[in-house]
């Protein structure tokens, strides 16, 4: 157990439900205010804990301070002033104490808060870039040299972000509210939208701290669950959206070997998938397969059922992802789904019809400069004994790969090829 | 080493500054580590207490305490905000125990070490020789 009772992330989940239940109180136009006092609240934390040791309730404990520190706050201030006795009542009631904490219907309140703050950051108005950083900052309390980690940036841009998103919802007049009818279908595809873009952020092996990234994925899951549980939220749609996440982020630990290195699919310990993730993930599946709208998401939560749905590779049911990569090039036209399509193909009908539909990819000129377009190339020509015409397909994403594993993977692939190649 | 070589140190944990910018990441492991540091040291008999001191608080000077004023206690790299108190061997090693202090990792973070004044050394010689004589006659009552 751990020594000191606290559990994983405990400060930065709690910061992110804090921040939002806080804005509930004080308004959207101060959530810098809402902010400080969490920030001031853990650091009060970090004072008194190590000597009285951890609070029973550590959760509770915090909610506690940032709530006192808060009030402490706009007694000071003037401004507040006609304001301060309704605000008092609101904190006193809202912020959530030992014995709140455990009634369903504070809970409920305070998953409404965190809603209405999903729907802030992830406004059409502000920037995606910028929804993105502002999310990551206010809902799941990550700092900014965290949020600047994640997106190989520097913390000043990432600063910058969070500024002009704050100021974005100022001008803007931003309302801190779950939207309702036509406005919520159109507000949650923005939602939606972000979410897959925080998960895919998190999800790309290409860069960056690996550890921080596939936070960023449980983010992206742990936002999308609350939303998919929620009234507003609880959409096919959505479902299918969690259902791809939950598909693919379980089987994040089988992609690289014990040394960090790249796998392909058919080298893979299937026993490192994640069992649980990928239950939950068929269930919500099951929840997105009603309604009349088949969406991006439907489709590629398929293609990673499937996936995970195999036993082994040899047992991939390859015409099934085929079908439905056929379905997402109507959907997205760009040359990486295509690219990926063609894999699916080759599959199905060998490596020459995976060739062929790999030169006819329409801009495929865009995707010169990506690796895998080579590596895959590479892998049909081995496929069919063109050791040469391999090697030199695996010789130019070797010089275009970046990230130190994928260039080991090529080296060891153009390896293989070499000695039949002379 | 016999407990009366032993001499007691305070450690003071400076600078206030340096919690404010961690991450929530980071907060939660000098909070732990601390807590294990502090726990560790205790249960070796090391550390005898140690609190906290929050940014507040009052100067108390002049005759009679006539002038009260609110402390310097703004955020600083002087402004103390902890304590262990410390019994151990030497200087070197209550050195060695505040070098392990957890958040010596950032910048701002300064632990002091300070002797604690002795006390009347001929008293300490009295007590020492009463110790004696209570040791031989506890050993006389259980061969």
């Amino acid at each position: 157990m751990d020594i000191s009772g606290l559990t994983d992330h405990l400060f930065r989940h709690e910061a992110g439900k804090l921040v939002s239940v806080l804005t509930g109180i004080f308004g959207i136009e101060r959530l810098q205010l809402a902010e400080d006092v969490v920030q001031e609240a853990m650091v009060r934390a970090l004072q008194t804990w190590p000597y009285y040791g951890v609070p029973k309730n550590p959760a509770a404990w915090l909610t506690q301070a940032a709530k006192n520190l808060a009030l402490d706050t706009i007694r000071r201030e003037k401004t507040f002033h006609d304001k301060q006795a309704q605000i008092i009542t609101l904190i006193e009631q809202r912020g959530g104490g030992e014995n709140e904490s455990e009634s369903p219907k504070f809970e409920n309140e305070i998953k409404d808060d965190r809603l209405r703050m999903m729907f802030v950051c992830c406004h059409p108005l502000i920037s995606r870039e910028d929804q993105v950083a502002l999310a990551l900052k206010t809902l799941c309390g990550f700092s900014p040299p965290e949020i600047a980690k994640a997106f190989l940036t520097t913390e000043a841009a990432i600063a910058k972000r969070l500024t002009r998103a704050k100021q974005r919802i100022r001008e803007a007049e931003i309302r801190f509210e779950i939207p309702e009818g036509d406005e919520l279908t159109r507000r949650l595809d923005a939602v939606l939208q972000s979410l897959y873009l925080l998960f895919n952020e998190g999800y790309k092996a290409s860069s960056g701290d690996s550890l921080v990234r596939e936070d960023l994925c449980l983010e992206a899951i742990r936002l999308a669950t609350l939303l998919a549980e929620h009234p507003a939220g609880n959409r096919p749609k959505m479902h299918a959206l969690l259902a791809l996440m939950l598909l693919n982020a379980a089987r994040i630990p089988s992609r690289v070997d014990h040394e960090g290195n790249l796998l392909r699919l058919q080298e893979q310990d299937r026993a490192r998938w994640n069992q649980p993730m990928i239950a939950r993930g068929m269930f919500h599946i099951a929840h997105s397969a009603s309604g009349a709208e088949l969406s991006e998401y439907h489709l590629q939560a398929g293609i990673a059922a499937v996936h995970c749905a195999a036993q082994d590779y040899a047992s991939t049911d390859w015409r099934q992802i085929l079908e439905m990569y056929d379905r997402l090039v109507e959907f997205d036209d760009s040359p990486v789904v295509a690219l990926n399509r063609a894999v699916a193909l080759a599959e199905v009908l060998g490596p020459q019809a995976g060739i062929e539909a790999v030169s006819a990819i329409q801009n495929l000129q865009s995707l010169e400069s990506y690796y895998l377009l080579h590596a895959v190339l590479g892998e049909f020509e081995l496929r069919m004994n063109h050791s040469r015409a391999a090697a030199g397909h695996f010789r130019k994403a070797l010089q275009l790969a970046e990230i130190k594993s994928e260039q080991a993977f090529l080296t060891k692939r153009l390896a293989e090829c070499e000695p039949t190649a002379r | 080493m016999s407990k009366n070589n032993q001499s007691d140190y305070l450690l003071f944990f400076r600078g206030n500054t340096w919690e404010k910018n961690l991450t929530p990441e980071e907060l939660k492991k000098v909070v732990t580590d601390w807590y294990a540091w502090f726990q560790q040291l205790a249960a070796e008999g090391k550390c005898l207490g140690g609190l906290p001191l929050l940014d507040s608080g009052k100067l108390v000077s002049g005759k009679k305490g006539r002038a009260v004023a609110d402390g310097p206690f703004a955020e600083s790299k002087e402004t103390i905000a902890g304590y262990f108190h410390l019994r151990v061997a030497n200087e070197a090693e209550a050195i060695l125990i505040a070098q392990q202090c957890p958040g010596l990792e950032y910048e701002g973070c300064v632990v002091e070490v300070r002797p604690v004044g002795e006390q009347n050394v001929e008293r300490v010689g009295g007590l020492e020789h009463l110790e004696g004589i209570a040791k031989t006659v506890t050993t006389s009552l259980n061969p």
